[in-house]
């Protein structure tokens, strides 16, 4: 197979507003992400987004480059290693790993990450999906 | 073993099963989900996104869990089986896989699976989340 092919990066802005939002879309309501007054006693100074939130750039980018595919087949496994804070900018973005054949067609597989606009590590990982012989990025 | 309500994440002993929890995976919940996430993509036609499944099979769980003040989500594993089915009924079963105490925390891994609640078939999606939660006092 071809190694695995380049997909976009995918960049959002992290605000209180979203993270009560996941807050109400999800039921986590722990305070370090929606109680100022108690955040800011903790360790980390004010409130921080779910983690769930942030890696939802990391799911969405591989969403937009295999569709279908990702949705289906799609294989993320990562470890949250800082914070995201309201205000932040978050860049999620994939370097491609190997590719090797798998099924009835191939597994791509790259390694992963959130960095904040400072190039600080958020979350990184690797993400898999399985595809079709002769697929590649960006096509459904 | 079963959970009684809203039990302390970082009291339940490895190997600790919590009871079957049915949620819908709803337009209008996905489409709140996809609000909060910014995610504007139209890659998802009729299918929920993974970690949509994910976060609402959580929140299933999360209704009779206690995160106590202090917990932290240390780390998550997605696969994707099928594509999350809209305007269906899920049905989430999962376990506390392993379980752990370094300092003053407890690191529980939560496996879990989704399946069609009609059917208790294969699963839509599988996942481990660990959790770090401050250790509950003893006595």
């Amino acid at each position: 197979m071809d190694p695995a092919p380049a997909v976009e990066p995918v960049i959002k802005q992290i605000t209180q507003e979203s993270i009560n939002r996941y807050a109400e879309a999800t039921g986590d309501y722990n305070p370090i992400h929606v109680d100022e007054a108690y955040a800011r006693s903790t360790p980390f100074g004010g409130t921080i987004a779910h983690g769930m939130l942030v890696l939802a750039a990391i799911s969405e980018m591989m969403a937009c480059a295999f569709g279908q595919d990702w949705l289906a087949s799609g294989r993320l496994k990562v470890r949250f290693k800082g914070p995201a804070r309201p205000g932040d900018t978050v860049t999620a973005q994939a370097t491609p790993r190997a590719a090797r054949a798998g099924g009835q067609g191939g597994v791509l597989e790259y390694a992963v990450e959130c960095r904040n606009q400072r190039g600080e590590t958020l979350i990184s990982g690797t993400a898999e999906v399985r595809v079709p012989s002769g697929e590649s990025a960006g096509r459904e | 073993m079963t959970t009684p309500s809203r039990t302390n994440i970082a009291a339940l002993p490895r190997g600790h099963r919590f009871p079957a929890a049915t949620f819908r995976m709803s337009q209008e919940g996905v489409g709140r989900y996809l609000d909060a996430v910014q995610d504007r993509s139209a890659a998802y036609g009729e299918a929920a996104p993974p970690l949509a499944v994910a976060a609402l099979a959580l929140r299933a769980l999360l209704e009779r869990l206690e995160l106590p003040a202090g917990s932290l989500h240390a780390a998550q594993e997605v696969e994707c089986r099928a594509a999350g089915p809209l305007d269906a009924e899920l049905t989430m079963r999962g376990e506390v896989a392993q379980r752990s105490e370094r300092g003053g925390f407890v690191a529980s891994v939560i496996e879990f699976e989704v399946v069609p609640a009609d059917s208790l078939g294969e699963p839509v999606l599988v996942g481990r989340t660990t959790v770090m939660a401050p250790r509950p006092a003893e006595g």
